[in-house]
């Protein structure tokens, strides 16, 4: 991986994350900077969805701090795109895979104003990134798992943020649209947009991610893949959820 | 063709029908996000909720308190039914099934202190749509607008938070707030509805429509276009029924009722005609 | 949702009415009177004569307490050149705003203007009074003189028929109340006590001297709630007065009177023996007219308390 080109467009300053009174993360730290990709991976229930949603202002920070885009979640929230999983969402919903995009403009078209010709150029550019261009007319449901999560983010391109956050959109996702998305996440990044996403696949961390986050409740590294991603390190985080095979090769369970 | 446009001979009935379409396309707009979001229950809830501020307004002010008894009424139950949906210990559905019976029963007990018990309580919970005046017309007419204003300014927003509401609260909408415009919406159009089909059968056109055009069709559009369409033509046709009934045959149907038995016979066809699709496809 | 479905089925079909259209409009030679309850309608009849075409609003068995017009009723009312009602509120609940959607502008006539009415309790329920006027035939004549002399300033035309009409009625009325007194009268006197379904019999209690002990709905009104202890101080109140039968109606549903006669160890009449008390029976039957459903509910009150038809 090429060093880091860009500024520091997301810190977490020995943050500590809680729903209510009850701490949910520990002492997250470290930085992602503009151009970089960084994979977020734990076992299940280990605060990764918890933590980007605090990225998004939306969890409390009980100690230490996150900063985005230099400045509080909450105010930063205009540049910084969510993609959902994809499972999330009604299949059934009478929306079009066009009308989905455009749903990314509506914050900036803002309220009472109905979204106007340079919106939806940036809709249409949007879904040609992920190489959907010719399913703009049909209903959402009627595509594939892989398809809809890169409409998904297609909908978050469209908001032209400058940090990406994406919950598990590699689940159950075919090869095409793996590569899709991946493309997609690609180019972001060569505009310089940062890109957060928690996975739980590690080859897909070793091939697209700069950096490696690993968590559980607590954080167990944040540093660069290759020197992140070891049999040691994952043990710490998995516990006694991972396996070690021959070499340096370790499956880790969900 | 005359046997349906004779019945509008009368200013009674005409009143009637343009309380029935107005109300009805209103209604049908509504029923659509009611679909969507599915807020059927929420929607069943609220017209109980209503209920004791109709009866509340009558006892207060006669039959014109009604709309500002069951406006108050409408605005609280909203309030409560949302935060009851956003924070709850027990069950969703039994917090407000319990709100549901408590509201609905005040307003039964406050009733049944007045003489004219059985026939107050028919009518607010049944309508008394051609007793409707041009005062009514006109109450009906401002909440239907303030209703199809309040989503066409929202209707992005209340649309993006019906497909994915983690998305829309990633997005900086609070999902809270856009929930308790909907439901004020939805009562609101129960306030609008109660003197013409009360508030049990107004249950009906808040679910019914939405949920023919959507077996109809896959596009927003095509499914509004289709749910308004429907309430018109049982309106209409509901009204012309009764009429034709009462006038021709002796035949007691009440009006009210009777749209709404054309309504859902409007469904039964929109299911034969989905179902016949399936089966070609 | 489905609740509401049935709810709708079933009100569209409750009260589905015999066929059957005196709605037409009358010959034009007649003008169109509309009455508002079988007693007026047969009123109206027997004084109109050929001259008047009736329209009936309340059918037989209905009540009048609570009432939705029908498209036909309001129809009837917007083309009527008089309407008839009962008054003392009887048609509150329904009639003005009946009235007022027609679009009707003429006069509505009170029949009830010039009966002293009974009061009730007090109570802002009873603040009209009881309507149940007809049922003491001094009454039932004044109510006859108010319509006749409404058909005459309507109908200058035709004074002379209402006026012999109504005279001939009158006479019938007269005979009719002679009759009751002394078929009354055969009535052991410490029998003379009548508990009814609802509070409607309480102008011809007064009228022949009856007691009236209660009721089982204790209202002029059918609507209210019946409490437990209301029903049980009745049931001790019959076993104390030594009141021989229970009388239900024909428009309520004999239910309660029948629990309450059973629990008190008394009669209950019933069925075809059923007191009219609100209305009249089906046109064509005995109890179809005013006279008859008189005759009807004096013979049976006799014969169950022990006097001689």
């Amino acid at each position: 991986m090429s060093e880091p080109t860009g500024p520091v467009l997301l810190r977490f300053d020995h943050a500590s994350l809680a729903y209510g009174r009850a701490r949910v993360v520990e002492d997250v730290h470290g930085s992602v900077h503009g151009g970089e990709a960084v994979a977020l991976i734990g076992p299940n229930g280990a605060g990764k969805s918890t933590l980007l949603r605090a990225v998004l202002g939306l969890v409390d920070v009980v100690s230490g701090r996150i900063e985005v885009l230099g400045s509080t979640p909450a105010r930063a929230r205009r540049e910084v795109a969510y993609v959902p999983q994809v499972d999330t969402l009604d299949a059934q919903f009478p929306v079009s895979v066009g009308q989905v995009v455009l749903m990314g403009r509506y914050r900036d078209v803002g309220w009472l104003r109905r979204p106007g010709v340079r919106d939806r150029a940036l809709a249409d550019d949007a879904l040609e990134a992920v190489g959907l261009a010719e399913r703009k007319d049909d209903r959402f449901g009627t595509l594939s798992g892989g398809q809809r999560q890169r409409v998904l983010l297609a909908r978050a391109i469209a908001q032209q943020p400058r940090l990406l956050l994406l919950d598990e959109p590699f689940n159950g996702v075919d090869a095409v649209s793996q590569q899709a998305l991946l493309a997609a996440l690609r180019r972001l990044q060569d505009d310089g947009a940062a890109v957060v996403v928690s996975t739980h696949d590690l080859a897909l961390a070793h091939l697209a991610c700069d950096e490696v986050c690993l968590l559980n409740k607590h954080q167990v590294a944040f540093g660069p893949t290759e020197a992140t991603l070891t049999p040691e390190l994952l043990r710490a985080a998995y516990g006694g959820q991972a396996l070690e095979l021959a070499g340096d090769s370790v499956i880790v369970a969900r | 063709m005359r046997y349906l446009l004779e019945p509008f001979g009368s200013p009674f009935m005409q009143r009637a029908l343009a309380e029935a379409l107005l109300l009805g396309a209103v209604a049908a707009v509504v029923s659509v996000f009611v679909v969507l979001r599915r807020l059927s229950f929420v929607a069943d809830v609220l017209t109980h909720t209503v209920f004791p501020g109709v009866v509340i307004g009558f006892v207060v002010a006669g039959t014109s308190g009604i709309v500002w008894g069951a406006s108050v009424f409408a605005v609280l139950s909203t309030v409560l039914i949302t935060v009851l949906a956003g924070r709850s210990r027990v069950t969703e559905d039994a917090s407000m099934a319990i709100v549901l019976t408590g509201f609905f029963a005040v307003g039964v007990v406050l009733v049944s202190r007045q003489t004219s018990f059985t026939s107050d309580l028919t009518a607010f919970l049944f309508g008394r749509i051609l007793t409707v005046d041009r005062q009514q017309l006109v109450v009906t007419a401002v909440i239907g607008a303030a209703v199809l204003l309040l989503l066409g300014l929202l209707g992005k927003e209340l649309l993006f938070r019906a497909f994915d509401p983690a998305g829309a609260e990633a997005r900086g909408y609070r999902v809270l707030a856009l929930d308790l415009v909907l439901n004020l919406v939805v009562a609101l159009v129960v306030v609008a509805a109660v003197r013409a089909v009360g508030t049990v059968l107004v249950i009906a056109l808040l679910v019914v429509p939405g949920a023919a055009g959507r077996l109809l069709s896959d596009r927003l559009a095509g499914i509004t276009l289709i749910a308004v369409g429907t309430a018109l033509l049982a309106g209409w046709l509901g009204l012309v029924a009764s009429w034709q009934a009462s006038v021709n045959h002796g035949l007691r149907l009440a009006s009210g009722a009777t749209v709404v038995l054309v309504l859902v016979l409007l469904y039964g066809v929109a299911a034969a005609i989905a179902t016949a699709r399936k089966v070609r496809a | 949702m489905v609740a509401a479905v049935v709810a709708a089925g079933l009100l569209a079909f409750a009260g589905c009415g015999s066929g059957g259209s005196d709605r037409a409009a009358g010959r034009s030679d007649q003008i169109d009177v509309v009455a508002t309850t079988p007693v007026v309608a047969d009123f109206v009849r027997n004084v109109g004569g050929d001259r008047v075409h009736v329209v009936q609003i309340l059918k037989p068995g209905v009540d009048p307490h609570d009432y939705e017009a029908s498209p036909a009723d309001i129809q009837a009312i917007a083309d009527a050149d008089l309407v008839v009602k009962s008054g003392v509120g009887l048609e509150a609940t329904w009639l003005d705003e009946t009235v007022s959607s027609a679009g009707y502008g003429g006069e509505v006539v009170d029949a009830s203007r010039g009966v002293t009415i009974r009061q009730g309790n007090g109570t802002d329920e009873q603040a009209a009074g009881d309507p149940h006027i007809w049922h003491d035939p001094a009454d039932a004549r004044i109510m006859v003189g108010d319509i006749a002399a409404a058909l005459v300033a309507k109908d200058p035309a035709g004074k002379a028929g209402y006026e012999r009409n109504a005279a001939t009625y009158d006479a019938k009325l007269a005979a009719l109340d002679a009759e009751n007194e002394a078929e009354i009268g055969s009535i052991p006197v410490e029998q003379r006590k009548l508990v009814t379904n609802h509070d409607a019999f309480g102008y011809y209690c007064a009228r022949y001297g009856i007691r009236f002990v209660g009721s089982i709905i204790p209202s002029f009104d059918t609507s209210a709630e019946l409490s437990g202890k209301e029903l049980s101080d009745l049931v001790a109140k019959i076993e104390q007065t030594g009141v021989r039968a229970v009388f239900s109606e024909s428009s309520l549903p004999p239910k309660t009177a029948r629990t309450v006669a059973t629990e008190a160890g008394v009669q209950v009449v019933e069925g075809e023996d059923a007191l009219y008390a609100d209305g009249l029976g089906p046109v064509g039957s005995p109890g179809g007219t005013y006279l008859g459903a008189e005759r009807h509910n004096t013979a049976t009150i006799v014969k169950a308390l022990g006097g001689r038809v």
